[in-house]
């Protein structure tokens, strides 16, 4: 990134990620401040996830250091949870309650004043209105999908963390949802997100990574032919 | 509102609010009444006290029918000795299994939707310790109360302070491997607490058939006998200290390690209540955490049949928990017939020896349950349904000709017949090797059939048929040899030759059966 590394709000400095002593990719060196959205891209199993899962301590670096506000990242620390959104694994959820409730038990949690609202709105904002009182069984994939996305915005956060977030997404949602990603970069959110869809990055990103054998940044207008030549 | 400049302006919740909150949603719509709990717990309580009269009649029997019978080894291995070794495995077993579900973790909706929150995670941890805590102690009161009535002496003060022992211990347990999993210790205590329960048993097993070992033993002090008040009460002090220290260390417990045990306990209560134990075998078993450092090239591998010996074998000899349970398989039938007290009930005999070949049986049963598992890779091979379940059948063969061989060689050690009791027992290894098989590929519960009502609930209609099968064969194929250890002779060679002729008949037709089903199809 541009900025100067002292003004990033998650900062890798050589981090290597991996499971079980085995790296997924090379090592990253980021800095990522308040403002700016940066995608990390790559083929099927360059490690994408398990630096994402790394990034926000659910995963222990093999190597190297993560750091967030200029702390060590510590997810078990609540203000790390508090400045933190991500969503990563989306595929549970409580089953006797509503979408709504899941939005709402997320809101209520991190003391959002107007809770009902600010839920009502993002319902609104995901298409997920009419079946906001439905269970999840009840829900189609996609729309299980976008309740989990619509967790990450009914909270205040200073770091969104989204992985392959057009996944199961119609391409009219992807395009809505990198459009707001990109709105709420420009409010001051830092983002990162993986994806393998280059309308998305181009639209969300400032810059991307690319996870392979080495990892580079690429400006964003580079990214739909690295993503050709990379995933095919 | 934009997530970057929105400001929290209500107090956020805590985790027990979090936890209360879900709770109330959740129990909105639920169709449970409080009527129905009090129904249920009432008829939980009327069948777990039918259980322990049950248990507890049959156990006075026993003690009876024991005390009037002529002692029969020389020097077997004290009773106090056995009772030690059972503990320990008992002991070994939970903390195994509390070790390899967490004790704490967080379910798959939770992990999601509680652990990202900025609520504390001490809060919405406590429950699930508080329930574990609850459940662990009273099962063990419920299993020591028929075990303490039987005691010489028994009176309700003794019966009590046992149960009290028994909660306290195993809630002390759960506090223990807990406060273990809040400093990142835990995640090798299953591989130690399985090790210790092999050792144990082992050792015993050696003790008993070794006279002059077995009499040290008797004259080491005795443990076990009625434990006072007191002493349960401190136990339960110590088991409330270890369970706040556990408590106060949840924070410390990261969303990573609480999500991964969390998916392995949902897999295995899932298996638990599909009743489908092959599941939760693998749900319980660690995956290998590296790769090997000896990588097989297989060359001996000519042709498909001897591709699946070789990769069975290698399976075996890299899964040390099935290598653990054939040590096991060797020692409980020796403990069986070698224990003072259990030496004079021939039924005893049986009783181990088909444990201990069935524990076999379902250890040597590893590599066919990994081809059932992945069916695709068995279709790869050229190999008809009949050839395949022959090459999945030579590794457990090898391996229950050791076992069936030691256990023989063991019974029959203390008598005049060892060459007899050798032979007869190797005749039961058609028998256990098409069990093995059988009780791999047998079929999964059809749970979209007919169902029935049970007292644990409702189970598919013949659930119970498809379940035994493997031990079945076992059994049937085991007839004359559990003749021979219930009328407590010399086998005879007719015997002998039964036992060979009626095991292979059984496991041919169970093996030939199983083949024309289709065994790769599952």
């Amino acid at each position: 990134m541009p900025d100067s590394p002292d003004a990033a709000l998650l900062r890798a400095d050589e981090l290597t990620a991996g499971h079980d002593d085995v790296p997924t990719s090379a090592p990253v060196h980021l800095h990522l401040p308040p403002g700016r959205a940066l995608a990390v891209i790559g083929p099927n199993g360059a490690g994408k996830s398990t630096l994402l899962h790394t990034l926000v301590g659910l995963l222990p670096p093999l190597g190297g250091s993560v750091s967030f506000d200029g702390e060590p990242v510590d997810e078990r620390r609540a203000s790390f949870r508090r400045d933190v959104a991500q969503v990563l694994d989306d595929d549970a959820f409580f089953p006797a309650l509503t979408g709504r409730e899941h939005l709402l038990l997320t809101a209520r949690a991190h003391g959002v004043e107007d809770a009902e609202e600010v839920v009502a709105a993002e319902l609104a904002a995901f298409g997920l209105e009419e079946r906001a009182d439905a269970l999840p069984s009840r829900l189609s994939s996609g729309q299980r999908r976008r309740l989990a996305l619509a967790a990450a915005f009914v909270r205040p956060a200073r770091l969104l963390v989204l992985d392959e977030p057009e996944r199961r997404l119609d391409a009219e949602m992807r395009r809505t949802l990198a459009e707001r990603v990109a709105a709420e970069r420009d409010a001051g959110l830092a983002v990162l997100f993986a994806s393998h869809d280059a309308a998305f990055v181009t639209t969300a990103a400032d810059e991307a990574l690319l996870a392979d054998e080495e990892c580079v940044l690429l400006p964003p207008e580079a990214v739909p032919a690295t993503m050709a030549g990379t995933e095919g | 509102m934009t997530v970057a400049a929105a400001t929290p302006a209500a107090a956020p919740l805590d985790g027990r609010e979090v936890r209360r909150l879900t709770r109330r949603s959740a129990a909105a719509r639920a169709s449970t009444t409080w009527w129905t709990r009090v129904e249920d717990a009432w008829s939980t309580i009327a069948y777990v006290a039918i259980l322990l009269a049950v248990a507890g009649g049959w156990l006075a029997s026993v003690r009876d029918e024991i005390s009037v019978r002529e002692p029969v080894a020389a020097a077997p291995l004290p009773a106090s000795a056995a009772a030690l070794v059972a503990l320990v495995v008992v002991v070994a077993g939970l903390i195994g299994l509390l070790d390899r579900l967490g004790p704490i973790s967080a379910s798959p909706a939770a992990a999601g939707w509680w652990l990202p929150l900025p609520a504390d995670r001490r809060g919405l941890l406590r429950g699930d310790l508080v329930r574990l805590a609850a459940g662990c102690a009273a099962t063990s009161a419920v299993l020591a109360l028929p075990l303490a009535m039987v005691l010489p002496g028994a009176t309700p003060a003794t019966v009590t302070a046992a149960a009290v022992t028994a909660a306290a211990a195993a809630a002390g347990l759960v506090g223990a491997v807990a406060l273990a999993q809040t400093r990142g210790r835990t995640g090798r205590l299953s591989t130690v607490a399985g090790a210790v329960a092999v050792l144990a048993s082992t050792t015993a097993a050696l003790l008993a058939i070794a006279p002059p070992l077995a009499r040290a033993a008797g004259e080491l002090p005795a443990v076990g006998g009625a434990v006072p008040l007191a002493a349960a009460l401190a136990a339960a002090a110590v088991a409330v200290l270890l369970l706040v220290a556990a408590d106060r260390g949840l924070g410390r417990i990261g969303a990573g390690a609480l999500r991964t045990l969390g998916s392995t306990s949902a897999f295995a209560s899932a298996s638990v209540f599909s009743m489908d134990l092959r599941d939760l075998g693998r749900a319980l078993a660690r995956p290998p955490r590296r790769a090997p450092s000896r990588p097989r090239r297989f060359r001996p591998a000519r042709g498909p049949g001897r591709a699946v010996v070789l990769a069975d074998l290698t399976l075996m000899a890299r899964s040390p928990w099935q290598l653990g349970q054939l040590l096991v398989a060797v020692a409980l039938p020796v403990l069986a017939v070698r224990t003072e007290g259990l030496d004079r009930l021939p039924v005893a005999g049986a009783v181990g020896l088909v444990l201990g070949w069935l524990l076999a049986a379902v250890a040597v049963g590893h590599p066919s349950r990994q081809g059932h598992a992945m069916p695709a890779l068995d279709r790869l091979l050229p190999l008809s349904p009949g050839r395949l379940v022959v090459a999945r059948a030579v590794v457990p063969a090898v391996l229950l000709t050791v076992v069936c061989g030691c256990g023989g060689l063991l019974i029959g050690q203390s008598g005049d017949d060892l060459f007899a009791w050798t032979v007869l027992a190797l005749g039961a290894v058609p028998a256990w090797t098409a069990a093995a098989v059988r009780g791999a590929y047998r079929p999964e519960l059809d749970w979209g059939g007919p169902v029935v009502s049970t007292p644990m609930g409702i189970v598919p209609a013949g659930a119970g048929a498809t379940l035994v099968q493997g031990v079945d064969v076992g059994l049937l194929g085991s007839a004359p040899i559990l003749v021979a250890l219930l009328v407590d002779g010399p086998p005879l060679a007719v015997l002998v030759a039964v036992q060979w002729g009626w095991a292979t008949a059984v496991a041919t037709a169970a093996l030939t059966y199983l083949a024309h089903r289709g065994a790769a199809k599952g």
